[in-house]
């Protein structure tokens, strides 16, 4: 084949001799087949147009069914009518060019000046809609011609094909030959070219006929045929344009003709657009409106949204997911109902024959299911025909072989916001049948397993399979180009688990640390911390250690108080990690350490040591961290939300306090006392002040609560080890609920005609209580009043949620299409791909690749201060 | 202390939970249909003289008519079975008069009316049986309605209040103008009355069939308030708003109440004869401005008190003597149950069914047969026109999902289904103030209960002990006003 190159695409406007020129056949009879079911010659399926029935030739081109792409065919109108996609530009053009010489409605020199601006902003690639618009806008205020002085009447265009001018309706005929009148060099004005386009071609002489092809008609069950609805309008089209030439040349009087006429427009119009505005759709006998040429490509389900930008794929499996962690992060568990379902082409060489062979013969899992032979032909492998398949395999035949563990697969869950939404998996074929992923994969595709459901793409080429394999994997995507840091770590339980390992100095005996570290390959020890009796005993933070590979890092913990001076090392809290040489010395791993998003320790071995290492360690980590938590057990349950008797009488005190502060600001705003804050009128510094305050007593409540919890509260361990929760949370289960607000605001709607929240206050109350403030915890319950203020709160937030995902969806839409062709080039550039239009000189203008970059910046130097250091020491 | 479990259980039994939709149904036999035929009096013949006048309206029992022609009793049960329609005969008093001469009057079955379950009309109220002896769950609640064996119910919707003038800011090129608006309502037709303040402080006015909005003084003198002192002191005597009142005055660009109506009438029916746009014009401001206060020239004056309290509610707002309304308040709402709704089919259904009537007797006119009622009615037409909204939910004025499927996954889900509210806004459109649970809901929606996703706070569901009153007739209110001492408008 010659390569081509599309340069460009140019439309134009068909004329009624292109039409002819193109076409087939001329149509005359709205019949189809005929009693035998063969098609009509010059009918609506003459075989001129292509065939669809198997078995015929087309008479055009000679091709078969599904060779032959059809061919066009053209009615001869009885009149013209208008085209209802040109309807409104006609008009303008009426009223912009003279009635009787058809001159455009302006003197030469000011055509030439217009035609003269539109031409500069075509060659700038510019918009000249504006131009075009005043062109009509001008034209259409004048009211003698300007060349022969004939004086003008407004056309009045009525939707959708009348031309009224005055009282006197414009034939389609008479609209047809003034269009004829306005000459090619006016045309330029308009936006037209005259080659491409002449004014009259919108109204239609000739109806050019689509190809069979691309209205087949369609067999049911009870042997009838039964047709398009672009067929059935045609036949409509027809057998109309029939009686017009029939009444015509017997001489019908004008008014049958004008009625056949207007029945006529009708019917094109409905053909061409059937959701016309003003007149009724034309349908079906069953009374569905017909789908005719608009509506085919319009819409969602159109031809452009739904057909051409919308794909759909072979090779491909949905189901719901659930977690394994006992797989890789690189893994996916494939049920194996459909790894039986899924296959991948194997290609017979003489080499691999025997193998191919083998394949073949199986007739358990990963065995063949089809074989293609070297001309095509696709034959199912059957326990019938299993052997003489086997014996007649030979090189060059593609096997299609069912998918199996070690094939690489591609997986994606919707809405596919960043490139982490796809990577490519290694299959675990698995029982039952649900695709089992990591935990520690779920927040790149942000899935959970509450029904989520995901989809998986084999890769057919063995060039897809390696690009998958070496630019899709896993591993290849543990850091983020949003933040350059993990978006891949341990996740909930594998935190609390690492956490729980290695805070302080937990010992444990050998038995315990080989239970623990049982799914890890470790072979060997590290020698015990401490002797006890002839007891040898391991810290957890020498567990830990045994799958750190060597790294040396300092940092401070998620749970790290922020001291006004870090006392580092001896940290009261364990809250500042260093590892040395990789061995953790100091400090409690959690969140900050390997967490998703934040894991520190990932991001400094998947520096130092490669993308595989990062994979390894945190495999290893979820194993550890999970045999871990369950070492000690953790459970969580309402008992842990009790706080003592004192407690809930300090919290009182604090919330009561703060209602009584609440009451003098009121007070002092009532008596003109208050001082507003700048830029701030008196009632909204009332209200920061209000809010302050019991955003404050609210904290104060949650301090004291999490201060009679205490550290091994199972709440507060997730909340300060960042697994799950904040102290946020606890505190209003616990304390306090606190200030419930409507859009930023205390709660301030509600009886507006007495001015207060709700008939149980005084009118005019401003007071905490009145305005959404909920003193009680979720343990103690809520009034009746302020569960229902609670549910306004709530309200927004479920409102917010469903709103937004509708417009970020929108957004994000938007933004493909605009970036869609930038592409940064070699020489670090940003281009747009067709104009080569130069973007950003330097890619982000600092050409810094995010991914690489030290979570943004792109040279982290203290870092390499360090690293440069500890080399010389 | 009170055991409050007691009331909950009293409160707690189904026929109460699904009160509103039988009550509101109930009205609607009652008063409802009769209504309809009122608003029309009779079917106007196209011949002179020549009339039928329509009388009482009443339906029958339940029945199922067989193929061989009898009319069996049917219980819901056997509806549901068999994928019939739970409906009664209509039966209609009427009396054909032909060229002034009165023939016998007549009683005809114009058509089949679905009847709600357990409503006052159905079969297992009427004979009081046990209803499991007829095959039905003696804890259904119903409140719906069976046709063609599915069972639908009709949901409540949320409006705004009609007749009530409510107050708005809208942005218009750039500037804050203050708007009063007024959903004028009456038999089923509805017009919005809009008096803004535009610029420099003069007042417009829109209402239905008025291309463009007109001046306020204008429409005033229209309505006969002619002298330019009366119509400042109909809107107000606090001083500052006369001023504004005076602003309007002098701009003004009719005098009299003819040249008003001429200049309505030029805009109305524009390029017409003379006689014509007057015509035109009075018709507009009879039938199209202000309905619900009357749609005959004497209740004029009224409408010129009405329209100059709409004024004086724009100059307030924009004196800030007064707050824009909420929307969202629940007294700015009201709730169109099964019985309003099956009144408004009910209407363009008999219209539909008059306007055939009127076709057959003309023809049978014409062939020189007698005029009978029982011969012109097809009562397919009007049992069509209800049918059919009712089976695919798409109601008059292109409104869908009216009719439902009721939800029957559990018990509970029935109640919820039958109790639940749905506003009309669109659910494309965030509208978050809308979606807000509003303080006002409080006893009267449940603040938990509501979808998430893009209906979340436009479906609404009535909080456990809310009840929906049916409304009184408005007759006895004004009946009561005036008992009161209260003068009315035009005598003053």
């Amino acid at each position: 084949m010659i390569p081509k190159r599309i340069g460009g695409i140019k439309f134009e406007v068909l004329s009624p001799q292109e039409i002819r020129r193109m076409s087939a056949a001329k149509i005359i009879t709205p019949e189809t087949y005929d009693d035998d079911g063969y098609p009509i010659e010059s009918g609506l399926m003459d075989p001129k147009l292509g065939v669809i029935d198997p078995g015929l030739r087309c008479k055009t081109c000679g091709g078969k069914a599904g060779e032959c792409p059809g061919h066009f065919g053209h009615i001869e109108l009885a009149a013209p009518v208008i085209h209802v996609g040109y309807a409104k530009l006609i008009a303008k053009l009426l009223n912009a060019t003279c009635k009787e010489c058809g001159r455009i409605l302006l003197k030469n020199e000011k055509r030439d000046e217009y035609i003269e601006k539109i031409e500069n902003k075509k060659r700038l690639n510019q918009d000249y809609e504006d131009i075009i618009k005043e062109v009509f806008r001008v034209t259409k205020s004048v009211k003698v011609c300007p060349h022969c002085g004939a004086e003008q009447i407004e056309i009045k265009f009525e939707k959708p094909t009348s031309y009224y001018e005055g009282e006197h309706k414009l034939t389609p005929k008479d609209v047809r030959e003034r269009l004829e009148k306005i000459p090619d060099e006016d045309l330029p004005a308009f936006g037209m070219d005259p080659k491409a386009v002449r004014p009259e071609w919108m109204v239609l002489t000739v109806l050019p006929v689509p190809p069979v092809t691309v209205r087949p008609s369609i067999i049911l069950e009870t042997g009838q045929r039964s047709e398009d609805d672009l067929t059935h309008k045609l036949v409509d089209i027809i057998r109309i344009n029939q009686r017009f030439l029939d009444n015509k040349e017997g001489g019908a009087p004008q008014l049958i003709l004008e009625d056949l006429w207007e029945l006529l427009q009708y019917h094109v119009t409905t053909y061409l657009d059937n959701e016309v505005s003003g007149i009724p759709p034309a349908r079906h006998r069953s009374g569905r409106p017909l789908k005719t040429l608009a509506q085919r490509l319009k819409g969602k389900e159109g031809r452009f949204r739904g057909s051409l930008s919308g794909k759909r794929v072979n090779f491909s499996a949905r189901t719901v997911i659930s977690p394994d962690p006992n797989i890789s992060i690189n893994e996916v568990g494939v049920p194996k109902i459909v790894a039986e379902e899924l296959t991948v082409p194997f290609h017979v060489t003489e080499k691999n024959i025997e193998e191919a062979r083998e394949l073949v013969l199986r007739t358990e899992h990963p065995k063949a299911n089809y074989i293609i032979r070297q001309d095509g032909r696709r034959i199912k492998v059957l326990d019938t025909n299993r052997e003489e398949l086997a014996e007649k395999l030979e090189p060059g035949m593609i096997i299609e072989r069912q998918l199996m563990d070690g094939d690489i697969v591609l997986f994606n869950r919707q809405p596919s916001l960043h490139r982490m939404s796809i990577m490519a998996h290694y299959v675990r074929v698995l029982p039952y049948k649900t695709f089992r992923l990591n935990p520690a994969v779920c927040p790149p595709y942000n899935a959970d397993f509450d029904g989520d459901e995901m989809n998986l793409h084999v890769p057919q080429s063995l060039e897809a399979q390696a690009e998958a394999k070496i630019l899709m994997s896993v591993q290849e995507h543990i850091l983020s180009p949003r933040f350059g840091g993990p978006i891949i770590g341990g996740i909930h339980d594998h935190i609390s688990g690492l956490y729980l390992l290695t805070r302080g100095e937990k010992l444990f005996t050998r038995k315990e640390v080989m239970s623990i570290i049982k799914p890890l390959n470790v072979s060997e020890l590290p020698k015990p911390k401490y002797v006890k009796d002839g007891v040898e005993y391991w810290t957890g933070k020498q567990i830990f250690s045994m799958i750190l590979p060597k790294i040396t890092i300092e940092f401070k913990a998620e749970i790290c108080q922020g001291c006004d001076e870090c006392k580092k090392e001896n940290c009261e809290f364990d809250a500042y990690v260093i590892i040395k040489d990789g061995e953790l010395v100091k400090g409690t791993i959690d969140e900050k350490a390997v967490g998703a998003f934040k894991g520190i320790v990932i991001d400094e071995i998947i520096r130092k040591y490669g993308k595989d290492r990062a994979k390894k360690f945190i495999d290893d980590m979820t194993q550890l961290a999970i045999r871990a938590i369950m070492y000690t057990g953790f459970s969580f349950g309402i008992s842990d939300e009790d706080i003592p008797e004192e407690a809930v009488k300090q919290i009182h005190e604090v919330i009561a306090e703060a209602e009584k502060k609440v009451e003098k600001l009121i007070e002092a705003y009532k008596k003109g006392n208050l001082e507003p804050m700048p830029g701030r009128s008196l009632e909204e510094t009332l209200e920061m002040k209000i809010m302050q305050v019991l955003g404050k007593a609210r904290d104060q409540a949650g301090k004291i609560a999490s201060r009679f919890l205490g550290m091994d509260n199972s709440a507060v361990i997730m909340a300060v080890s960042g697994a799950r929760g904040s102290m946020l949370n606890l505190t209003q289960m616990a304390a306090c609920i606190g200030q419930q607000s409507v859009r930023g605001e205390r709660i301030k709607r509600g009886y507006s005609y007495t001015n207060r929240t709700l008939p149980h206050f005084k009118p005019g109350d401003l007071g905490a209580k009145a305005r959404g403030f909920v003193k009680s915890s979720y343990k103690e319950g809520l009034s009746p009043v302020e569960y229902f203020f609670h549910a306004m709160g709530g309200r927004e937030g479920l409102v917010d949620t469903a709103v937004r995902t509708s417009q970020s969806g929108y957004l994000q839409r938007r933004l493909i299409n605009a970036l869609q062709d930038l592409k940064v080039e070699y020489d670090g550039t940003v281009k747009e791909q067709t104009s080569g239009m130069l973007v950003q000189f330097r890619y982000g203008e600092d050409g810094v690749d995010p991914t690489k970059s030290f979570r943004g910046k792109a040279v982290d130097i203290k870092r390499i201060i360090k690293e440069v250091l500890s080399e010389e020491s | 202390m009170l055991d409050r479990r007691v009331l909950a259980k009293a409160y707690f039994t189904h026929e109460r939970l699904v009160k509103h939709q039988i009550d509101s149904f109930n009205r609607f036999l009652d008063e409802g249909l009769q209504k309809v035929i009122d608003e029309q009096k009779k079917i106007e013949l196209d011949i002179p003289d020549t009339y039928v006048k329509l009388g009482k309206i009443w339906i029958g029992k339940p029945i199922v008519k067989e193929a061989d022609g009898s009319k069996i009793e049917l219980y819901p049960a056997i509806a549901r079975l068999r994928n019939l329609t739970y409906a009664a005969p209509i039966y209609l008093e009427c009396q054909v008069v032909d060229e002034g001469r009165e023939l016998e009057s007549e009683v005809v079955e114009i058509g089949m009316l679905p009847i709600m379950v357990k409503s006052k009309a159905c079969n297992l109220v009427l004979n009081d049986v046990d209803p499991v002896s007829v095959g039905e769950d003696p804890l259904d609640p119903g409140g719906y309605f069976i046709i063609n064996g599915s069972e639908r119910a009709l949901m409540t919707l949320e409006d705004l209040a009609p007749n009530k003038i409510l107050l708005e800011k809208e942005e218009r090129y750039g500037e804050e103008i203050e708007v009063a608006k007024c959903f004028s309502q009456r038999a089923g037709y509805r017009a919005l009355v809009v008096v803004e303040r535009g610029k420099s402080n003069i007042l417009e006015v829109t209402f239905p069939q008025l291309p463009k909005p007109i001046s306020f003084v204008t429409l005033m003198k229209a309505l006969g308030v002619e002298t330019d002192q009366e119509i400042v002191e109909m809107v107000s005597t606090n001083p500052e708003i006369m001023k504004f009142m005076l602003e309007n005055i002098e701009v003004s660009e009719v005098e009299t109440q003819e040249e008003a109506i001429d200049y309505i009438g030029r805009r109305v029916a524009p390029g017409q004869s003379k006689e014509y746009r007057i015509q035109r014009a009075n018709q507009v401001l009879d039938q199209y401005f202000l309905p619900h206060l009357g749609i005959d020239p004497e209740s004029r004056r009224a409408k010129a008190f009405y329209l100059a309290r709409m004024a004086e509610a724009v100059f307030e707002l924009a004196l800030g003597m007064r707050m824009v309304d909420d929307k969202d308040h629940y007294a700015n709402k009201r709730l169109k149950l099964a019985g309003d709704l099956m009144e408004e089919i009910f209407r363009v259904a008999f219209l539909r069914l008059t306007k055939d009537v009127k076709y057959q007797l003309e023809r049978a006119k014409v062939r020189g047969r007698s005029l009978k009622m029982s011969t012109a009615v097809r009562s397919d037409v009007l049992t069509d026109r209800i049918m059919h909204p009712m089976a695919t939910g798409n109601w008059v004025g292109g409104r869908t999902g009216v009719s439902q499927l009721i939800d029957r996954h559990n018990y509970i889900s029935i109640l919820s289904h039958l109790r639940r509210v749905i506003s009309p806004l669109s659910r494309s459109q965030p509208h978050f103030e809308a979606r807000d649970l509003h303080p006002t809901q409080w006893g009267r929606i449940c603040p938990s209960e509501t979808p998430e996703g893009p209906n979340c706070g436009l479906v609404k569901n009535l909080a456990q002990y809310a009840e929906v009153s049916v409304g009184t007739s408005e007759e006895e209110v004004i009946q009561t006003i005036f008992s009161l001492g209260v003068i009315p408008i035009r005598e003053g």
